[in-house]
């Protein structure tokens, strides 16, 4: 709201300077947000809340400066009779539905002569930020700034018939409004009629049929009340707002129908010459009473934490309009000033009280503490999981929480169904995400345009499913991608790059982190998105936990990227079950263990997690660690085979291991492999 | 015979100038001095082979020259020990790159938002994790904002049906805690809120925010100024002033818009606070009697206050980040900054 200093002093004396209004004003809750100059005077940017209605007028912000310094506030002049007897012009006004009209006031005026408005009426509209028409249109245009009523001018001689009848619209009924655009209506929207069809849309614009223009002689005014929640639904439902229906969905005064109207007949007098030809129509079906509200003293002092005197409380009141009538020792019924359509209870006047009292003037205690803080249960693993890979390297991102068609298509969930945004901003919010991955995807191709070549990131964060009997459920996914130089390489080692086995390295030391020491990772088939050839799942006593592998090469292709992306996807709520299981201590052995590392060749076809788990079946109680450490094919080595160089751990708890006893332990195992594998000696 | 002493004392002495390491050393001692083989020893073993007259003086001689050795070896003894030493000090250039190892960053956003759960789990809080999928009765209704509310306008919404909906604040934490916990209560959530605003440098569909409630008999206004004023300190700066305007939230009264002096230019009045030395942080106010009465508290007996703010604009204020999409684009040369 656009408040000119020039004309605001019209309704209250103001001696502060601009700034010192802007400081006091932002104080008691009106935020002034700049101070611009419109040729020669201050104008106030005020940000007026939903709930203050009453300050979107002139009136409306002199009473909060009059209660603000102990001023009063000068009310401009109006038209004291507006009936004439006979009447000249007869007309009839009907409210169909009394509900969302409670209140219709209306005034005729004829001998009108259209012309511009007077320079100075002009002025202040244009510093309110209002742009001059005629005269009629901005008379109402000058008394809803002033007095923050919204009225309404028709041409009288445009309606068929000499009547307004306020009714619901016929459901598909059109009008064309002032802006020229043709609205389809619903029944449960409020229109204006003639008895012959619409000529105004009620409280958010009028029809185009009814228009003041350059030969109007005869106006018919309308000050009504409208039903906030109706002019809201109907603004919003035709995506049309005004400054009427800006005023009327947030709550009009009923009360200020007739001033507003005998206020605009003043100035309709003494700008276009018009006279009243038809008396004043007051249909108001119901007398809506004002709020009352019974206010305690103690009350308004246990809430604030302060002591608030009874005659500081009275006095801020009734400086604010209210009336008080006291029931007893600090306790009053309050009546509410029909203007304040946001007060419905007591804590409504104890922040009326508060912001005339001072927040700043609130002392600042801290309540005693009665309970013991407590993370969420989750905390502590997602905190290690994120520490560790922080620690490999990877750094943490954030992607939108959505998705898109294509991201469903490429990355498919591996359960559950995907969640639809109604009402989507773009086709990139579509969907809930259901998996992390594309997202990820995308961020390292965006960090490849920005020449990164080496790209490590994880997320932790949430996908989104349909549940049981449809119900949205969220799991929280951990998603990892690593791709380019290792972290390894240096300028000692300079041709490390990233492969399979960094991921599965990255996913062993998270694991191991929350003291998951129990896990399989077995090759996997039917991820579309993964390289069949590199292709894993994850799982802990046998339910899948999750999925590592080399984004495919069609997708790799189709994203244009120049190198191999490894991902992987763990479900995190999966995980919580089994992470930071109860520590027993071991105690420390008190003989030293021995260490055997032994080359063997093998089958090239032959999975590592075969041969181990065979050692490790074995079942010797000594043989503690089991490790592969290298890997070699090539020269030297048959075709079809690879000789792998594994180190044995060995430990006996009760005494020292013998030379002997260890070679006992490494010729069981050699014949075991010969046995079920045909592993052959290499060397020792 | 003094021959035999002579000889084995002048190949003692070319053998004691080569020693050039411990190594060396080492050898030296065993080859004159070693129990069984060392030539001195041996030397002295062979006495009683000789005749008995020739005994004392051979004797005497060897002896001494065993004294010598062991003389003479202890001295080149600390020489030898410089000599291993040094020789073990290769040459390394200090200036060259230290290996780089592995070290990722944690997001921004997310160090504030464990920063300031940390901060309330302190002040005896309990953290609540909540569905980012809530229903319309959570985030408005239960609030105070029926449809048709117009402070629903700040919240343009994204829905799924015509009870299901993004959540736009995590305000609903208000609601839950007052409904599953008894007073007193103090909770917090943090997490992820969804407007339906285009990506701009100011608006992003998604954003974080952290919400408090505190509910319990005798809260005052007064006491949610002081736990604002001991968050705001803590995550800001100690030096920070904080000041309280009337706001309106439809799910508090009275409510207060909260501001934080200028962290850039200590309240003097700059260009990020409009020359105003104050800069909007938060809204707050004490829990309105309906929302209590909704969750089933009684009204008359339990008071309470509750507050909300954008983490992600704490972030962009203490890091001056200029640009609030950096937050969710994910680009290295960002997060490596944190």
């Amino acid at each position: 709201m656009k408040i000119s200093l020039e004309w605001l002093q019209d309704y209250v004396e103001i001696r502060e300077s601009p700034q010192k209004l802007k400081e006091d004003l932002s104080m008691i809750g009106l935020l002034v947000e700049s101070i611009e100059d419109f040729k020669g005077s201050p104008v106030l940017e005020i940000e007026v809340t939903s709930n203050r209605p009453d300050c979107l007028s002139y009136l409306g912000i002199a009473r909060e400066v009059a209660a603000l310094y102990g001023r009063t506030v000068r009310k401009p002049p109006q038209k004291d009779k507006l009936t004439i007897s006979p009447e000249r012009i007869p007309y009839e006004i009907v409210i169909k539905d009394p509900i969302l009209c409670p209140r219709y006031v209306a005034l005729l005026l004829d001998g009108v002569k259209v012309a511009d408005s007077p320079a100075w009426m002009q002025a202040r509209l244009e510093a309110s930020g209002m742009r001059p028409l005629n005269n009629v249109v901005d008379i109402t245009n000058y008394v809803l700034l002033e007095m923050g009523h919204p009225l309404h001018a028709f041409d009288f001689h445009k309606l068929r018939q000499a009547k307004i009848v306020v009714a619901p619209a016929v459901s598909g009924e059109k009008i064309q409004t002032l802006d020229g655009v043709v609205r389809q209506l619903d029944e449960q929207m409020l229109l204006i009629n003639d008895g012959e069809g619409g000529v105004a849309i009620a409280g958010v614009m009028g029809g185009l049929n009814s228009e003041i223009s350059s030969t109007t002689t005869h106006v018919l005014l309308e000050s009504a009340y409208f039903d906030p929640g109706s002019i809201r639904r109907t603004s919003k439902k035709l995506g049309l707002s005004t400054e009427a229906s800006y005023r009327f969905e947030r709550g009009a005064d009923w009360d200020n129908t007739i001033p507003a109207i005998a206020r605009a007949c003043f100035l309709m007098e003494q700008i276009t010459g018009g006279c009243i030809a038809g008396s004043l129509k007051d249909i108001y079906p119901k007398k809506k009473e004002p709020v009352r509200i019974r206010l305690n003293g103690d009350h308004a002092n246990s809430l604030l934490g302060v002591k608030l005197e009874a005659e500081f409380i009275e006095s801020t009141l009734e400086r604010l309009g209210f009336q008080l009538e006291a029931q007893g020792e600090n306790i009053w019924t309050v009546t509410c000033p029909t203007y304040r359509a946001d007060m419905e209870v007591e804590a409504d006047l104890i922040e009326e009280l508060a912001r005339f009292y001072g927040y700043q003037n609130i002392p600042a205690t801290l309540p005693p503490s009665k309970s013991i803080g407590s993370h969420s249960p989750t905390f502590l693993v997602e905190n290690a999981i994120r520490n560790i890979l922080i620690g490999q390297g990877y750094s943490e991102a954030i992607n939108l929480s959505f998705a898109n068609e294509q991201d469903h298509r490429e990355f498919p969930p591996l359960e559950g169904e995907r969640i639809a945004v109604r009402n989507p901003l773009t086709e990139d919010t579509q969907y809930m995400r259901t998996s992390l991955i594309p997202s990820l995807v995308r961020s390292a191709k965006r960090n490849f345009n920005y020449g990164q070549n080496q790209v490590l990131l994880f997320e932790i964060g949430k996908v989104y499913y349909k549940g049981p009997h449809g119900a949205p459920s969220e799991r929280n996914a951990i998603g990892i991608l690593g791709t380019g130089g290792f972290v390894g390489q240096n300028w000692a080692n300079p041709t490390a790059v990233y492969d399979f086995f960094h991921m599965k390295g990255v996913l062993v030391a998270l694991l191991r982190g929350i003291r998951i020491r129990t896990f399989d990772v077995e090759p996997i088939s039917g991820m579309t998105w993964l390289n069949p050839a590199e292709a894993a799942v994850v799982k802990i006593s046998g339910e899948s936990i999750g999925v590592l592998g080399a984004l495919a090469p069609e997708l790799q292709d189709k994203y244009k990227l120049r190198q191999v992306i490894y991902l992987a996807e763990l479900d995190f709520d999966r995980l919580i079950p089994y992470a930071f299981p109860p520590i027993q201590f071991q105690p420390l052995p008190k003989y030293p263990s021995v260490e055997r590392d032994v080359s063997i060749l093998v089958g090239k076809e032959l999975a590592y997690q075969a041969l181990s788990r065979g050692i490790l079946g074995l079942q010797i109680p000594e043989l503690v660690g089991l490790d592969l450490i290298d890997v070699y094919e090539g020269e030297k080595i048959p075709p079809g085979k690879v000789s792998l160089t594994l180190r044995f751990t060995f430990q006996d708890r009760e005494r020292t291991l013998t030379v002997d006893r260890v070679q006992g332990f490494i010729d069981t195992i050699l014949s075991f492999l010969l046995k079920t594998y045909g592993a052959e000696l290499r060397f020792l | 015979m003094n021959e035999l002493v002579e000889n084995l004392r002048r190949r003692f002495e070319e053998d004691l100038a080569t020693i050039d390491s411990m190594e060396t050393w080492k050898a030296v001692r065993d080859k004159y001095l070693a129990r069984e083989s060392g030539a001195i020893t041996a030397e002295l073993k062979k006495i009683r082979d000789l005749p008995k007259e020739v005994r004392p003086a051979f004797g005497q001689a060897m002896n001494a020259l065993r004294a010598y050795a062991e003389e003479k070896l202890q001295e080149r003894l600390s020489m030898a020990k410089a000599a291993e030493l040094s020789s073990r000090q290769k040459h390394v250039d200090v200036t060259r790159p230290g290996f780089p190892f592995a070290l990722g960053s944690m997001h921004p956003v997310k160090r504030l938002q464990i920063e300031i759960e940390e901060i309330f789990v302190n002040l005896g809080f309990q953290v609540l994790n909540l569905n980012e999928i809530e229903t319309d009765y959570y985030n408005f209704e239960a609030l105070n904002m029926p449809r048709n509310h117009p402070a629903r306008d700040a919240q343009d919404t994204f829905y799924f049906d015509d009870t299901l909906l993004l959540r736009t604040h995590c305000t609903s934490v208000d609601v839950h805690a007052m409904e599953t916990m008894r007073p007193p209560i103090r909770a917090v959530t943090t997490g992820k809120v969804y407007r339906r605003d285009s990506f701009d440098a100011t608006h992003s569909p998604m954003f974080y925010q952290v919400d408090v409630v505190v509910v319990d008999e005798g809260i005052t206004m007064g006491d949610m100024k002081g736990m604002l004023e001991v968050f705001l300190k803590r995550i800001f700066h100690p030096g920070i002033q904080m000041r309280l305007r009337p706001g309106f939230f439809p799910f508090v009264e009275p409510g207060a818009e909260v501001d934080i002096s200028c962290i850039f230019c200590s309240g003097k009045g700059c260009s990020k606070c409009k020359q105003s030395g104050w800069i909007e942080i938060l809204g707050a106010g004490m829990i309105h009697p309906k929302v209590l009465r909704m969750s089933g508290l009684d009204d008359s007996r339990y008071s309470g206050f509750a507050w909300g703010l954008g983490i992600d604009r704490v972030a962009i204020l203490k890091h001056g980040v200029d640009d609030i999409r950096h937050f969710f684009e994910n680009d290295l040369r960002f997060l490596r900054q944190f």
